[in-house]
């Protein structure tokens, strides 16, 4: 969908690295207290620790708040508009922006929801979500695995 | 602690160019141009100049010194708080004057706002660009990825959370675009000046990222704009009237770097710097007799209102209701049309208006305006607010 992609550095490819490597939606962990933080961060803003891990999450969240876009001056997503981008809050904490194909019409703020992850290259993923139904119980199935 | 520093400084030169969609100038002419007339008008030759705060991007304060022929610069610096940067330069130029290290310090911006993206055919090309700030990084990795490029997009993403938290109406913003048209028709320099805006047109204009219409996206352009800031005691000498920095803020969201993990989503750095500006200028909301506020979109108007403390959470499309924001309201907003239809000049803009209604010289005059507030926005959240005076 997107024909844009970045080719991170630094920390930032560090956590791609990760999610690619474990075909699953992995977050940054401080090894001192064990908070999850996103987007990954040099230290620990609670125990000041610089060690780290990414590790798989569960994938369930919810959704915090969503954009819903009529013009994009990106090519691939202009043919898609008007499309929905997703502010996801994962049950561990962390918040991140997710892609969906679900319709803006039919998200609501606080619906649940299960992530992916799709490798677009070897160094980056774009973090899918897939929306539960309205009246779906909000424990969610088991974490897909990447490039479903 | 610091009190000693508000109060003591003044505007006393402005300068701008027209605002325009395609300059037949090159980007760095027109940044000169605007920096030469704002050193005119004060009644200063650029051998007085000796501080200069340089845009974020597209020149540097070496070569603006050396193009106006500034020929001992004592103190720069660059402020990088994308459209809160020239507000938030008031402050800068403010310490670096009472601090002794600079006398008088030239404050400039100046883009290709309209031609980066869409230059006319025969315009001189230029590989000038902004200094993006926080925002490169972030957006490159974090966001543009899922399709969100453009401010609007961004914005998108908290103001659903504004929009539903609060049950704003759809038609809530409505009231800054046309009170901006309006003072636009006003304005000589206004890009929109002969193209008026009615409710119609408004309602009838397409989204663009909800909840954001056209008609509440300001208007891309190119332009430049100036001021002199000096010592009150120095300003008393000068031409014009001293418009007195009686105080101003910056303020940072947290973390400032993205919007998906802060706490609060809509406290952002405006909500900081307020308090703290009204605290330094040592008065109220409600002795401001005129707000320029950073409108690149109508709804962050909204937000800033209440992070100002003009309405509560969720007040403030009561507030901009009923006139109370147009000319002979009782507080006129962006009496030269803002960036919504003045044109885009990251706010400096709105302080070389604030200082034109306290010299009692605005396109627009508000009767006997003796207080005036300026704000600015940058992209990400980050916030600032500077209160100017007429000298008493």
């Amino acid at each position: 969908m997107s024909t844009y992609v970045p080719t991170p550095e630094w920390i930032v490819l560090d956590w791609h690295d990760a999610c690619v490597a474990a075909e699953l939606l992995c977050i940054q962990r401080c090894s001192g207290c064990g908070r999850w933080r996103h987007p990954p961060r040099r230290f620990c803003p609670a125990c000041q620790s610089d060690q780290t891990t990414f590790e798989p999450v569960t994938g369930n969240g919810s959704v915090l708040s969503f954009a819903v876009s009529h013009r994009s001056l990106d090519p691939g997503w202009q043919t898609h508009a008007p499309y929905a981008t997703l502010l996801v809050e994962l049950d561990e904490g962390p918040r991140l922006l997710a892609a969906t194909t679900t319709p803006s019409g039919e998200i609501r703020i606080g619906q649940r929801l299960a992530v992916r992850t799709e490798a677009l290259s070897e160094h980056f993923v774009l973090v899918w979500a897939d929306l539960a139904s309205h009246d779906e119980p909000t424990s969610m199935a088991p974490r897909a695995r990447g490039n479903a | 602690m610091g009190t000693d520093l508000w109060g003591t400084t003044a505007i006393v030169g402005v300068g701008e160019t027209d605002y325009v969609r395609g300059s037949d100038r090159h980007v760095c002419d027109l940044i000169l141009d605007a920096a030469m007339e704002a050193i005119t008008d004060a009644g200063l030759k650029p051998a007085d100049i000796n501080g200069i705060i340089p845009p974020p991007g597209y020149m540097s304060a070496e070569e603006i010194a050396a193009h106006l022929g500034v020929p001992d610069v004592t103190y720069h610096v660059s402020v990088l708080m994308g459209g809160a940067s020239p507000t938030a330069s008031l402050q800068t130029a403010t310490m670096a004057i009472a601090g002794g290290l600079a006398d008088n310090v030239l404050v400039c911006m100046g883009w290709n706002g309209y031609s980066a993206l869409r230059p006319k055919p025969d315009a001189r090309p230029t590989k000038r660009v902004m200094n993006l700030g926080p925002m490169g990084e972030t957006v490159r990795n974090h966001y543009a990825p899922y399709g969100l490029m453009s401010a609007a997009q961004h914005y998108s993403l908290y103001l659903r959370l504004y929009v539903e938290t609060f049950g704003i109406p759809e038609d809530a913003a409505a009231a800054v675009a046309i009170a901006c048209r309006n003072h636009a028709q006003l304005n000589s320099k206004a890009l929109m000046r002969g193209t008026p805006l009615s409710r119609a047109d408004y309602d009838a204009a397409p989204f663009i990222a909800e909840p954001l219409r056209k008609f509440d996206c300001c208007v891309e352009t190119d332009c430049a704009t100036a001021v002199v800031v000096t010592s009150l005691e120095r300003a008393r000498d000068l031409v014009h009237p001293a418009v007195v920095y009686l105080g101003g803020a910056e303020g940072h969201p947290e973390p400032a770097d993205e919007i998906a993990n802060r706490a609060n989503l809509l406290e952002l750095g405006i909500h900081r710097a307020a308090p703290r500006a009204f605290a330094r200028a040592g008065v109220s909301p409600h002795d401001i007799d005129v707000l320029e506020i950073y409108d690149c979109f109508t709804y962050v108007v909204l937000l800033q209102l209440e992070a100002l403390g003009y309405a509560e959470p969720g007040g403030a499309p009561a507030f901009v209701a009923d006139g109370n924001i147009e000319l002979g309201g009782r507080f006129p907003l962006n009496t030269h049309g803002g960036l919504l239809s003045q044109g885009h000049c990251w706010g400096l803009n709105h302080v070389v208006e604030a200082t034109r209604q306290l010299r009692g010289t605005a396109d627009a005059q508000v009767t006997d305006a003796e207080l005036a507030l300026v704000t600015g926005y940058g992209d990400l959240g980050d916030g600032s607010v500077a209160i100017l005076g007429r000298d008493r």
